[in-house]
């Protein structure tokens, strides 16, 4: 036991592994069970144990349990558990958004928000606080989750005398995420809405970052993680999830959905994507689309998948040849495109031929009247539709680019290649 | 849009090849160097008299490698996965144990068939060992071992040698199908070496590391339930195949070598012998060819795949696209497996052929503690849906983990008698 004065709180550690299979007694000594299953309520609070389970639960689906709650076990490094005078056990109807420790989380795949990595729980470290003076009611706190070895060979050792095994465990290193950045993952459906307590942690990762641990998951769970994001999110993240990935998990959900995801995706990746799926499937999310993104795709669609045009995107900034700063800007602001990938604007006339280029810099450092004739870059680099995948990448190498717009026959503007795609394009042929 | 029949064509036949891979390659493997001794000591010691082990054994190892299927078509991850999520780390860490003990002799076993089918060629294990062991380490860790898997499929197309050698041999085909059939007299079973050759014949074919091996394909991948159809007819096809080639090598050294008195295998040249009278001198090129290819590709799955189980199960991280430093333990356990295998096998005068078949006896032991963590991962509801075992499959799998269990255990307690009587 720690007593620390600054904090006032007396604490004692231990672990999930430790609880689990204590014997626990009454004030009387009466034997009550043993600890099969720690029982979190989110709805109450999402970082402490509420109750004890005597039993473990049975199925996904049991709806009672013998449970002590946790404000009535006094604390202690030795075995059995000791129960406040009058406490005792009771039948507990399980809270709708209940949490098992062991079940749910001891050996299961988490995932590490803060590390962006699919890890697997060895062992989960609680800590007993009570207030300074009131050492008969404590609280358990979830401190942490050990996914490194000491925690395995804690485990591993259970059973040996405890100090032992705190020594042995202690030569090990031990890897820990603080259970703020703990993201738990459901597989049963019908769990999975329950558990969505703050589990908006995941939003505020790198889509590249969501992308590697869907795939680094088992299919159920990776369902499960994909359905609790929301559309910009999930498009983002489809985005950079391989090929094959992507079609499983467009696959597994309904047409409806499917197009809203594929709506804001860029034009570009989702033809790519739709010319995955069977032609059944790509009708069906075509089908719910807008009509406006609907017809994007499908123009791009039309382009065989190693042409530069099966490549570009169509979401780009244009602007009249004869407009000023001002206009640019206005117009960058009306863009409904991924705004990161926007490095130039593109100038064009009446019939939409490509005149000129003008670096976003460029727009920035003019003044707002300034004609962007005079900003703009009149050595034009450009492709054709059919050019060839290596032709796109030597222009990019030779002429130091970030972005090449893509030309039909005409010069009519039809969309542009990012250096983003070049990089896939050259790291694939490896 | 251009979806055109030939594109959704090409499809479908994409599909069909992604599929047709881990059940087949995991039934060649099983022809490995551990295999062919084993099946060539059978036939040399014992005659026809092993042979109705074989249509029970294909039955057991269709039904296993199914299961095993199934579980990573279903759940998309590995059977080490399945059994550190469902049954914890303690558990898990035993099986692991045992499992690396039992590879090694399997790892042992490949150097030696690799030692063994060189020096038929007059090279000494000396050279060939430590050359071939570099050779496959660096395939894997440097390499890009998918195109060594294709290339050692397309060279496996060797073992159809057996068969035509078999047919040559003009082995007694009446006696030989009567004895498929028949089961051996009681008087047989009081013999150990028959038991442990019963175990060991078990053990080549339904080998544990190549149930783990199989489902982590599978769930490389990336089969689902929907295309799991073509992976349960991939594996019945490689299944069939490789015990039809298992079948073929007892004959035919039950046709030469026990019928002429050589009843022993000490080297591999011996078992080579048995293909000169029909073959002539191709025999050890056909012979020592065969072997060293399948040794050689188990050398280079096996390490790998008990790399990868291990990792897997323990919570390591693992997989050859990420670097040393990022994967530390999985790559420096691969490397010790390779290492401490080949250097065993250098020892002079290593008895190659019996501590292969040793390992494979041990495989045999090993193969119903997995069988039941199989089987209670299959038949949980919770994990398989509706994709649990038929009352058949339960009955089938069970019953082929008791009898190995059962012939297990009397050998073991046979020999402890035996050990204890000296």
């Amino acid at each position: 036991m720690i007593t620390d004065a600054m904090s006032r709180l007396t604490t004692l550690a231990t672990s999930l592994s430790a609880l689990i299979g204590r014997p626990v007694v009454a004030a009387d000594g009466r034997r009550l069970g043993s600890v099969r299953e720690l029982l979190v309520d989110p709805s109450v609070t999402g970082n402490c144990v509420a109750y004890m389970a005597l039993a473990a639960p049975a199925t996904v689906t049991a709806h009672t349990l013998p449970v002590v709650s946790v404000l009535d076990v006094l604390p202690s490094p030795k075995e059995p558990l000791r129960l406040r005078i009058g406490a005792g056990s009771s039948e507990l109807n399980l809270p709708e958004r209940v949490v098992f420790l062991e079940k749910d989380l001891l050996d299961q795949q988490i995932i590490d928000v803060h590390g962006h990595k699919v890890v697997r729980v060895n062992d989960v470290d609680l800590v007993w606080e009570a207030a300074h003076g009131q050492e008969d009611l404590w609280t358990l706190r979830i401190a942490e989750v050990e996914v490194g070895i000491r925690g395995a060979v804690r485990r591993l050792l259970k059973g040996l005398p405890r100090s032992t095994v705190e020594t042995i465990a202690h030569r090990f290193q031990a890897r820990v995420i603080p259970w703020e950045f703990v993201d738990l993952i459901d597989r049963d459906p019908s769990r999975r809405v329950r558990l969505k307590v703050e589990q908006d942690r995941l939003s505020h990762m790198h889509p590249s970052d969501i992308a590697d641990i869907l795939e680094e998951l088992g299919p159920a769970e990776r369902d499960a993680v994909f359905t609790s994001l929301n559309e910009e999110l999930a498009a983002e993240a489809l985005e950079e999830v391989d090929p094959k990935l992507q079609k499983a998990l467009i696959e597994s959900m309904d047409s409806e959905r499917a197009a809203g995801i594929v709506e804001e995706m860029d034009p570009g990746a989702a033809a790519d994507l739709l010319s995955e799926l069977s032609d059944e499937r790509s009708e069906a999310i075509l089908g719910e689309m807008d009509p406006e993104e609907r017809q994007e795709v499908e123009e791009l669609l039309e382009f065989p998948g190693d042409w530069a045009a099966g490549r570009m995107t169509t979401d780009f900034v244009q602007v009249s040849a004869t407009a000023d700063v001002a206009t640019a800007i206005e117009a960058l602001r009306a863009f409904e495109g991924d705004t990161e990938n926007v490095t130039e604007i593109y100038l064009v006339d009446e019939q939409n031929r490509l005149k000129g280029i003008v670096a976003l810099a460029n727009i920035l450092l003019a003044s707002s009247h300034t004609p962007l004739a005079n900003v703009a870059d009149s050595r034009l680099v450009s492709c054709a539709l059919d050019a060839s995948g290596k032709q796109v990448a030597e222009l990019f190498d030779k002429y130091n680019l970030r972005s090449l717009p893509v030309l039909e026959e005409d010069h009519q503007i039809a969309g542009v290649i990012h250096a983003e795609h070049v990089i896939a394009l050259l790291r694939a042929e490896r | 849009m251009k979806q055109t029949f030939w594109k959704r064509w090409r499809i479908t036949i994409m599909l069909v090849f992604a599929a047709l891979g881990p059940g087949f390659i995991t039934a060649n493997v099983d022809n490995d160097a551990g295999g062919i001794l084993t099946y060539s000591q059978a036939g040399a010691q014992y005659g026809y008299s092993l042979l109705w082990t074989m249509l029970p054994i294909t039955i057991a190892l269709i039904v296993v490698q199914e299961m095993c299927a199934r579980m990573g078509a279903v759940t998309g991850k590995g059977l080490s996965d399945l059994i550190r999520e469902e049954f914890g780390l303690r558990l898990t860490f035993i099986v692991m144990l045992l499992l690396i003990f039992v590879n090694f002799g399997n790892v042992m076993a490949e150097f030696s068939g690799i030692a063994g089918s060189l020096q038929l060629f007059h090279l000494t294990k000396y050279i060939s060992v430590p050359v071939c062991a570099f050779l496959v380490w660096a395939l894997v860790v440097k390499g890009d071992y998918k195109v060594v898997e294709k290339i050692f499929l397309f060279a496996s197309v060797v073992y159809l040698a057996y068969i035509v050698a078999g047919v040559l041999g003009r082995p007694d085909w009446h006696e030989a199908m009567v004895q498929t059939i028949k089961l051996p007299p009681r008087s047989a079973w009081s013999d150990q070496e028959y038991l442990y050759m019963t175990i060991g014949v078990i053990g080549t074919t339904i080998t544990p590391w190549m149930q783990f091996y199989l489902q982590s394909s599978i769930v490389e991948k990336g089969i689902t339930v929907r295309q799991y159809k073509a992976s349960r007819l991939d594996v019945i096809i490689g299944s069939i195949f490789t015990d039809i080639v298992a079948w073929f090598i007892v004959v035919v050294c039950a046709a030469t070598l026990f019928t002429h008195g050589m009843r022993r295998i000490d080297q591999v040249a011996d078992a080579a012998e048995a293909m000169r009278p029909i073959a002539g001198d191709y025999a050890f090129i056909l012979f020592a060819a065969g072997l060293f290819n399948a040794s050689l590709f188990a050398a280079s799955i096996l390490p790998l795949s008990t790399a990868y189980t291990v990792c897997e199960g323990m919570g390591f991280e693992s997989g050859l696209d990420k670097t040393w430093k990022q994967a530390p333990f999985f790559y420096w356990f691969y490397t010790l497996l390779i290492v401490t295998g080949a250097s065993v096998v250098l020892i002079p005068n290593f008895p190659l052929v019996r501590i292969t078949i040793l390992s494979q006896v041990l495989n045999g032991l090993l193969l119903p503690v997995i069988m039941y963590f199989m089987l209670r991962l299959i038949n949980k509801r919770e994990l398989m849906g509706d994709y649990v075992n038929s009352i058949w499959f339960n009955v089938i799998a069970w019953a082929t983990a008791l009898i190995v269990t059962v012939l297990s255990l009397v050998l073991v307690w046979r020999g402890v008698v035996q050990a204890l009587q000296h």
